[in-house]
């Protein structure tokens, strides 16, 4: 699915921070979107979570429990926000030596942290699916 | 009024306060809690013409002893030192007074340069590959580096010397406070002043971000064990963190040679000169290790070349660190640096060169040298209190007098000299003890007539 120029894929869910979850068993993979990459442009450094931190699931009211790392341009800096509340099981380390991946690939190579959920049958219903998210990004 | 040299009248202060719709100035005021305003007149003399005024301040610094004056010990953190006229010629150019803020490249290409060299040359000097472009001074620069510590290693213990400079330590105190930082000490052998191994290694664990030493120490003298502590602090995951005097290095080893990872230091001596409140010159470097430069606070200037390769070129880079990009997820809370005495200091290390800032060391330490060997003689008076080879500064101990220091720094005014920084409220376990500076500022016969001062002051007995 696409809205606009950028691309949305099926079967992911988005949040309204522009990162989509991937469900893998009980696990849940987490990036940035195709979206949020091409607004930040060239990704010079990514600040990734440590592994076992407990994070949240952004809200509106955002705070430090909130965020799994930051992504930086050349000119900006942007916080990473947990779409689910959970502990982080794995980070991809990958991405401290090629940060491009982020904008070359942000929903398979550019992947960010694979959490372990702690309640995500409650928190998916506050994720859009592609179709909502893709209307979301054309209103903005 | 009647000044129209001052452009805010009564008549522009009430246009003003019509504009934001308040009555008068006191309408302004309006939060202020009334329990906390001043009911009354500040007390304040009568105003003065600008030349009465000049010929108060004028009154009032007449009574200053200033050190340029007279013979003077004091060391203790920043030290005299020759400050070669050309240093000061340069750095007042305006192309470097003005252009502070380097953030544009396109205007800044001079400052920048000068900036880079600093860098490069502090690299060199302290045996790191990365040096910043300055911070406040040695003891902002030891905060920041105990805080990067701490964001490196994710751990939120640093450990110290018993020995540093109180006012340092409390600084970093303050620095540690904010991210909740624990900042414990390890002690240290009476006899030589060395920091104790045995309850170093017993402090380390896997909480400890960073271990600190300082060579020379406050006290003067060298910490010989810089390879066992930095093996035990990597050992266990830890930073080590080296202090300097810059001009030492032109004697003994640079700290990156034996395993520092940060280096800071008081960049003052470099060029610049004491004043009372500074301003001084922060030394920060580190490894160029992208972890930790990713987490190095302050700025770094880069170089680079031009698209056609023909031309350098200086930029500012890693500016996502920093606040004016991050905000409050900034690296650092310097958001500037000490830019004309980095400059300072880079004219003088270049003038200097490594064989005359190697000639300047050791003018400084057998300067002292030939001191604590002279203050043996009188009876009574111990130089240095540990055991250990010194630099530039040295303890001297009068338990045997039953004077105080205090006393004997008073006398000693009265020979036009000021005496040796009392440690009494600092180190009160080390009894009646003073710290001597020497540099080569002092000649021979300066340091013959504190002997001679001395002895008269003890009542002859040598």
């Amino acid at each position: 699915m696409k809205a606009g120029n950028y691309a949305v894929p099926e079967g992911l869910h988005y949040s309204r921070e522009h990162e989509w979850v991937k469900l893998e068993g009980k696990l849940a993979r987490v990036g940035i979107t195709d979206y949020a990459q091409s607004k930040l442009g060239d990704v010079v450094y990514v600040e990734l979570p440590e592994i076992g931190k407990q994070v949240k699931q952004v809200t509106e009211q955002k705070t430090k429990e909130m965020e799994i790392g930051a992504v930086e341009s050349i000119k900006a800096v942007s916080a990473i926000y947990s779409p689910l509340s959970g502990a982080v099981k794995e980070i991809n380390a990958a991405l401290q030596e090629r940060p491009e991946l982020i904008n070359t690939s942000s929903y398979n190579e550019g992947w960010i942290c694979v959490l372990e959920p702690s309640a995500l049958e409650a928190e998916l219903k506050q994720l859009m699916d592609a179709k909502g998210y893709a209307e979301y990004v054309k209103k903005l | 009024m009647g000044y129209p040299y001052i452009p805010n009248t009564r008549e522009i202060r009430g246009q003003m306060l019509r504009e934001i719709g308040a009555a008068n100035i006191d309408e302004l005021f309006a939060d202020i809690p009334p329990q906390i305003r001043l009911k009354r007149k500040l007390k304040l003399p009568p105003a003065m013409s600008e030349l009465e005024v000049k010929r108060h301040v004028q009154s009032i610094l007449a009574k200053n002893n200033p050190f340029t004056q007279m013979l003077s010990f004091l060391g203790g953190g920043v030290w005299p030192h020759h400050v070669p006229a050309h240093i000061r010629s340069l750095v007042q150019r305006s192309e470097f007074l003005t252009s502070y803020t380097p953030y544009q490249p396109e205007a800044s290409q001079g400052m920048l340069q000068a900036l880079f060299e600093y860098q490069s040359m502090i690299a060199e000097l302290v045996g790191l590959e990365v040096a910043n472009s300055s911070m406040y001074d040695w003891a902002t620069a030891l905060g920041e580096a105990a805080l990067m510590c701490a964001r490196v290693t994710r751990r939120q213990k640093f450990i110290v010397p018993k020995l540093i400079s109180k006012d340092r330590l409390s600084v970093l105190r303050n620095y540690a406070s904010g991210p909740g930082l624990e900042v414990v000490e390890v002690g240290y052998d009476r006899r030589t002043g060395q920091l104790d191994l045995e309850q170093l290694r017993a402090e380390l664990g896997g909480d400890v971000a960073g271990v600190y030493i300082e060579n020379p120490s406050y006290l003067g003298f060298l910490e010989k064990q810089g390879d066992e502590i930095a093996a035990a602090a990597h050992k266990t995951g830890a930073l080590f963190v080296v202090g300097v005097n810059p001009i030492s290095l032109g004697l003994f080893k640079a700290p990156g040679d034996y395993g520092a990872d940060i280096v800071v230091g008081e960049g003052q001596p470099l060029g610049n000169p004491v004043s009372f409140g500074g301003p001084s010159l922060g030394i920060f470097a580190c490894r160029a290790e992208l972890k930790l430069i990713r987490q190095l606070p302050g700025r770094l200037i880069g170089a680079t070349t031009t698209l056609d390769g023909k031309a350098r070129g200086y930029c500012m880079v890693l500016q996502t660190r920093e606040q004016h990009i991050r905000r409050e997820r900034a690296t650092s809370s310097i958001c500037t640096n000490e830019a004309l005495c980095a400059v300072a200091a880079a004219i003088y290390l270049a003038s200097l060169g490594p064989r005359g800032l190697r000639d300047l060391a050791e003018l400084c330490a057998n300067n002292a040298s030939y001191a604590i060997k002279k203050i043996n003689t009188i009876k009574g008076l111990r130089a240095p209190i540990f055991e250990a080879p010194h630099f530039n500064e040295f303890t001297l101990n009068c338990d045997d007098t039953r004077v105080s220091i205090q006393k004997l720094n008073a006398k000693l005014l009265k020979h036009g000299i000021q005496g040796g920084k009392p440690l009494r409220t600092e180190f009160p376990e080390l009894g009646e003890t003073a710290l001597l500076c020497t540099t080569e500022l002092h000649s021979r016969k300066d340091i013959d007539r504190l002997i001679d001062a001395l002895t008269e002051v003890l009542g002859g007995r040598r």
